[in-house]
């Protein structure tokens, strides 16, 4: 699992601080060592069970190499016992905070080896309830990312707007976290007596609290900006070599978004913006996540406000065998692109099911970009790239 | 008659040292539940509210738990070091408290250098810290141990020059004469024209007690509770009591020498021998300061935090201390 190749003395340039570090010929000279050091799996500043081995000279980082694993639950082959519909609760457990995005996007795989057409209601509320599931992801990343830099007040804060939407979820798909609300062809129910009233309130609320709580709280702090400006920093060409998608990306200025490129659903019939910021650093990816906040809220009001009536589910027949070929279902979750690639060959349960995350891919990020950070950096990083553990490992 | 020999000297030592040690640990209990409540209410929480009245007896609840707990040591720790550590630790913030003058009358030892001696202490401190991280043996001890040490010694730099200015206007090292010098309504106080040593000595203190934005020794999200995180059971208690009596005493002193001890803010409510009052309200408002900051900042760099302590304290108390010399050389006749 270690890269034996990169255990040399070389120092990896950092991009910021590598004038500071230690040249192995003075390290031989003085007789210094760095410092081997396993951060993880069990750490509470991990998002969830990464191992980082570490390399420390002093404060300075000097290697990083991040050891995946500690949460694998062999979801891709699980998949190819189950029967289609069945399948959708295991991509719930993917990525544990944005879940509706990963519904959808199996989904959306699904849907295009079926001859399904799917009523405009169901298209509807599938956006509307993958927007709100992006807020209730996006909100505690802010926190996280506090948490990670030492203030514990905003993540109490973000958890109190979570709560909240997740009463919304609960009320709507009947489950707080694991929805499974998403099904093939369709969405499960529809909305509750009075709910669209009840979501415009609350997005109108939260408008209002969030420039209060969060945004007078977090960014006019100038002990946040020091730690957060010019940490991480990522070269747009660097992140699109990378193969880097959503927030990561899109902080150095990179225009990419799913749901504008390549819409899909009711996104078609949405106007919202793509949130791009020019810094690429942890500064950067915390206007980025407020910006896409905003632009949730936009959309969930445009959703409600002409919100189709009708059914909420196509007609898929009673048992799903989709004719035999592939199809890949392309969403922008809260962390990234999410594909799902599914292979049919024609019976009731997929062939073949693969999870494109973007956790995996953006986790990269580490070694890459941290050699040459402090130590605490590390932390400020990880809240830049967001991961969950359950999206990394699968 | 027979309770003068309670005042004869070693008696009156024990005695005094006894009081002075029921009271920091007091003083850590009712920090720990103000700690707890006042953040509480910043997260629009609760806080304990279960044992006791209004969740009062939480912290004897704590403590009990803590001594019913086993202390566990790492098989490679250097296990004196490791188990003397605390004690290193809680002793200096308690003994300071010895040449606090809480009243009038009340100071156990009028040290003519109480001011260095409080210098001394805080400086035996950071060796317990040390003594802490070294002896633990763990990595993540000892990069937390590295950062106290280097943390507290730069930061011991501005907190004496910032005492400077206070000596200079009150030309004396004793706490008692710094306090009586200060007496007459609050105009009189020292943090009026050392407005900018007391904001200094208030930044110093907060990183001589580690407490957020300076709690980089303990550095909760990357390095898990530092120089602390092999301590369980009563050792751990130890370090959490000298942490908060720390807090307590840097509140206190900085009550002492800026904000007149125990003087009331006007003459007409001066309370006699009761005036322990004023000292306690003006202490108890100063760490609830601490506690605010603590809730409300993230934590600062090890880069950051040594800029700023260089590159802003340092001068600013050395400009200061120009200023208040110019001064009192050419205007000896107000101070």
């Amino acid at each position: 699992m270690l890269s034996e190749g990169r255990r040399t003395e070389e120092v990896t340039p950092g991009n910021r601080l590598s004038g500071r570090l230690a040249t192995p010929d003075i390290r031989d000279e003085f007789g210094l060592e760095t410092l081997d050091m396993n951060m993880g799996p069990q750490h509470p500043a991990m998002h969830g069970l990464l191992r980082l081995i570490l390399e420390l000279d002093g404060e300075t980082v000097v290697r990083c190499d991040p050891v995946m694993g500690y949460l694998h639950r062999s979801k891709e082959k699980i998949s190819e016992n189950r029967m289609y519909p069945a399948v959708i609760p295991i991509t719930d457990r993917i990525d544990y905070m944005n879940n509706m995005a990963m519904e959808y996007g199996y989904c959306l795989a699904v849907e295009k080896l079926l001859d399904v057409e799917l009523p405009p209601r169901a298209d509807a509320l599938r956006a509307l309830m993958n927007e709100f599931s992006r807020i209730m992801s996006h909100i505690p990343s802010i926190g996280f990312l506090m948490l990670e830099l030492g203030a514990f007040t905003p993540i109490l804060y973000a958890f109190r707007e979570r709560e909240r939407i997740q009463g919304i979820m609960e009320a709507v798909t009947g489950a707080r976290m694991m929805f499974h609300y998403i099904r093939i062809g369709g969405v499960k129910a529809d909305l509750p007596e009075g709910m669209p009233e009840k979501m415009w309130k609350y997005i109108e609320g939260l408008e209002q609290r969030f420039d209060n709580d969060f945004v007078d709280l977090i960014e006019g702090n100038e002990i946040f900006r020091a730690r957060t400006r010019g940490v991480g920093k990522i070269a747009p060409e660097k992140a699109v070599e990378m193969g880097l998608t959503g927030v990561p990306l899109r902080c150095t200025g990179v225009e990419f978004d799913v749901r504008k490129h390549y819409p899909y659903g009711w996104y078609k019939n949405l106007d919202f913006d793509v949130v791009t910021d020019d810094a690429g650093d942890v500064e950067a990816s915390y206007r980025c996540r407020i910006g896409e906040i905003r632009q949730s809220i936009r959309m969930i009001k445009q959703i409600l406000e002409n919100l189709p009536e009708g059914e909420v589910m196509g007609d898929t027949g009673r048992r799903l065998r989709p004719k035999e070929g592939d199809g890949i279902g392309r969403v922008e979750s809260a962390r990234g692109e999410y594909a799902v690639h599914v292979v049919s060959d024609g019976s009731d349960t997929p062939y073949r099911v693969h999870y494109r995350t973007p956790c995996m891919v953006n986790m990269q990020l580490l070694t890459e970009i941290v050699p040459g950070h402090y130590l605490p950096d590390i932390m400020a990083i990880m809240g830049l790239i967001d991961p969950v553990s359950g999206a990394w490992d699968k | 008659m027979s309770l003068d020999i309670l005042n004869q000297e070693p008696f009156r030592f024990l005695l005094s040292f006894g009081a002075i040690l029921f009271l920091v640990l007091n003083l850590a209990a009712v920090f720990t539940m103000a700690e707890r409540k006042v953040s509480a209410y910043i997260h629009l929480r609760f806080g304990p509210n279960r044992v006791g009245p209004r969740g009062l007896l939480q912290p004897a609840a704590d403590v009990f738990k803590l001594f019913s707990k086993e202390n566990l040591a790492p098989s490679r720790a250097d296990i004196w070091v490791f188990l003397a550590a605390p004690i290193a630790m809680f002793l200096p913030a308690a003994l300071v408290w010895l040449v606090v003058p809480f009243a009038p009358n009340a100071v156990i030892a009028d040290l003519n250098v109480a001011i260095v001696f409080f210098i001394a202490m805080t400086s035996i401190g950071a060796l317990g810290l040390i003594m802490a991280g070294y002896g633990s043996r763990s990595n993540f001890s000892l990069l937390g141990a590295l950062r106290g040490a280097a943390q507290m010694i730069s930061y011991e730099v501005p907190l004496i020059l910032s005492l400077l200015g206070v000596i200079m206007l009150s030309g004396s090292l004793s706490l008692v004469d710094v306090v009586n010098a200060q007496a007459g309504g609050f105009w009189h106080w020292y943090f009026l024209p050392q407005l900018p040593m007391f904001v200094v000595f208030y930044i110093a203190g907060l990183a001589e007690a580690r407490r957020v934005p300076f709690d980089l020794p303990e550095g909760e999200s990357e390095i898990v509770g530092g120089f602390m995180v092999e301590y369980s059971g009563m050792t751990w208690g130890l370090i959490q009591a000298a942490e908060f009596a720390s807090m307590g005493l840097i509140s206190a002193i900085t009550v002492t020498l800026f904000f007149g001890g125990w003087q009331p803010p006007f003459e007409f409510l001066d309370l006699g021998n009761f005036n322990w009052v004023w000292f306690g309200f003006k202490t108890a408002l100063l760490v609830f300061t601490f506690q605010w900051v603590r809730w409300s900042v993230p934590r600062l760099r090890m880069d950051q935090l040594m800029d700023l302590g260089w590159k802003i304290l340092v001068p600013a108390c050395l400009i200061w201390l120009f200023v208040t010399a110019g001064a009192m050389l050419l205007f000896p006749s107000v101070f």
